[in-house]
């Protein structure tokens, strides 16, 4: 059961990791081509891309902070 | 460019030194129990607390320095000695370290009826003795900047050294992020960004350079990290305007969803807390996971050292090469985990002191910060 | 699970440092690099005012001097002229004075020339009437023995002056 219980605490952080990844490979993604089409408002955009990582990466740290309590 | 070549070079130097000194630990520990190296011991290790400061094993001996234990006992009132009376598992007037069960390494008190129990453990440890160090060093690298500037007057050309790096920093933050995420009132809020900043940094950099006045993992405990987010909450909530409070009771959306059942004030009320409990687990994960990855890395080698010599030398080279680049990558986190919770705070408290006036943009962010 | 509960001793002591950190920084050290910061930023825009402000001045002045020195060189231009023109007219005066004084030295001259002429004339002429006379006189002394004859002629002679004088 203890065994089981590692296997899932480590699968799900797995899980939280892909899904994090993908959301902030997106992100970055779309602020890579706003900065490119404008190129004067790269600033902002890497501010606003920051911020909304960090909120991706929040989702993310709870997900593996739950998987750490399950370990 | 030549210059920034130099300085590559150097950071690559020097992460290479830091990598061969990151090894001292490590080693001592993996010879010291029967040379059967157990990674997540050695991990836990460097991540948690202890009551004395290990240096390193010279010449066959374990350094360390010992600390003092405070403690407030349930029968003889505070108690303050040093941890050398405990080393090794002794007992001194009463209090040991645990070995097992709930209070794993630390320290517990034995009653006169055998049970035992935890004690108000006020300690001066590992870990706070390195808060103790780098708290001083950020105070003396900021008021050594700002007594630089007692004595000039503003014609004088601009400060070179310390103060230069520290004014460089304070502008980039205040211009770059103080300024247009809080708002208006920007000046009242600045100091505590900014000592937030200067605080995490420091702590960063230090937890990541090995050696003995540095090396406390601060930043990667969630004892700090809690109380830094406490601290953005509290002045977040304190400071805030009443147009804050009205959004975040009685927000603009159709009223089916306030009067019979409060659902957004609940989900509001929630995402108050929310946004201190992400930046308090985003900072202690990404900067414990760094100082994990960095060790694992690291013993690779002392893993790979009975699997014969020619495994051991390829896979050491592949473990420095790859904990150089971890190193120059926690150099990066370092500054970037600084930098996203002074701009966290600072969103946090520009919302919160948004009047009337930026009515749409406010909505936009927390219906980011809602959806979590 | 044990790392993500917070230790109370370290709270504390986080509190506690954290706190001083806090107070120290907000007390005497931001709000001095900030201020600092800003008045350097304030007085760097100022003298960049400031040096546009004597820029545009130093513009002025230049064109004023030159207005200066075009107003001068005009004026140069004018009191040439003016020196050449009575330098002329002085010229001319002097020269019409000198012709007029020429003038009155060759009339005066030719006054004399014509006086003396007539002086000269008029001895030559008592010279003549003199001789003539003379001569008269001896042609009459032989003529004239008779005194009719010498009336007659006397008569005749008397007309003959009166005839000339006329």
């Amino acid at each position: 059961m203890e065994t089981l219980g590692i296997l899932g605490a480590t699968i799900g952080a797995a899980l939280a990791v892909i899904g994090a990844g993908f959301g902030i490979g997106k992100i970055g993604k779309a602020a890579m081509e706003a900065i490119g089409r404008q190129p004067e408002a790269a600033d902002k955009v890497r501010t606003t891309m920051i911020i909304v990582a960090a909120l991706i990466e929040g989702v993310a740290l709870f997900a593996v902070a739950v998987c750490f309590m399950a370990l | 460019m030549g210059y920034g070549r130099k300085i590559f070079n150097w950071i690559v130097l020097s992460a290479l030194a830091l990598a061969l000194v990151l090894e001292l630990p490590v080693r001592a520990h993996a010879h010291g129990e029967g040379g059967d190296v157990i990674v997540k011991d050695i991990v836990l290790e460097h991540i948690g607390d202890s009551y004395e400061w290990h240096i390193g094993k010279f010449v066959g001996k374990h350094v360390a320095i010992p600390l003092p234990v405070i403690v407030c006992s349930r029968e003889n009132g505070w108690k303050c000695f040093s941890s050398s009376h405990l080393h090794g598992g002794h007992s001194y007037e009463g209090f040991h370290i645990a070995t097992e069960g709930a209070y794993a390494g630390k320290v517990v008190e034995t009653l006169p009826d055998g049970s035992q129990v935890r004690p108000w453990d006020l300690s001066i440890t590992k870990t706070v003795a390195g808060l103790l160090i780098n708290s001083t060093i950020v105070v003396l690298l900021i008021l050594g900047a700002a007594r630089h500037y007692r004595k000039r007057r503003i014609t004088d050309s601009a400060p070179m050294g310390l103060a230069g790096l520290v004014e460089m920093l304070v502008e980039s933050l205040v211009d770059g992020i103080i300024k247009p995420c809080v708002g208006p009132n920007y000046r009242k809020f600045a100091p505590y960004l900014l000592t937030a900043f200067t605080f995490i940094f420091i702590n960063n950099i230090m937890g990541i350079i090995p050696i003995f006045p540095a090396g406390t993992n601060i930043t990667g405990n969630i004892a700090a990290t809690f109380v830094l987010a406490m601290a953005t909450f509290l002045v977040t909530n304190l400071f805030g305007t009443r147009h804050y409070w009205k959004e975040v009771l009685w927000p603009e959306v159709p009223t089916w969803l306030k009067v019979p059942l409060p659902i957004m004030p609940a989900i509001e009320i929630i995402g108050l807390f929310t946004k201190p409990f992400a930046l308090m687990i985003r900072l202690f994960a990404n900067i414990m996971a760094g100082h994990s990855v960095i060790l694992i890395l690291i013993c690779i080698v002392f893993v790979t050292a009975r699997m014969g010599a020619t495994v051991n030398t390829s896979m050491s080279i592949v473990s420095i090469l790859l904990g150089i680049f971890m190193n120059c990558m926690e150099l990066l986190v370092a500054f970037l985990q600084a930098y996203v919770f002074t701009m966290l705070s600072s969103v946090f408290i520009g919302m919160a002191q948004e009047g009337a006036g930026h009515h749409e943009k406010k909505n936009d962010i927390d219906n980011l910060t809602t959806k979590r | 699970m044990g790392l993500l509960q917070p230790e109370s001793g370290l709270l504390f002591w986080m509190c506690l440092a954290f706190g001083v950190v806090l107070f120290l920084l907000c007390k005497f050290g931001f709000p001095i690099i900030l201020r600092a910061i800003e008045q350097r930023r304030e007085y760097i825009d100022n003298s960049l005012e400031e040096a546009r402000g004597a820029r545009e001045e130093t513009l002025q002045l230049k064109q004023e001097s030159m207005h200066i020195i075009e107003d001068a060189q005009a004026q140069r231009w004018r009191i040439l002229e003016n020196t050449r023109a009575e330098q002329e007219q002085l010229a001319h005066q002097l020269k019409e004075k000198a012709e007029k004084e020429a003038a009155g030295i060759i009339e005066s001259a030719r006054m004399e020339a014509l006086a003396q002429k007539e002086a000269i004339l008029r001895e030559a002429n008592e010279h003549v009437v003199s001789l003539a006379i003379a001569v008269a006189g001896k042609v009459l002394m032989q003529e004239l023995k008779e005194p009719q004859a010498q009336e007659k002629l006397a008569r005749k002679l008397m007309d003959k002056v009166n005839n000339t004088q006329n």
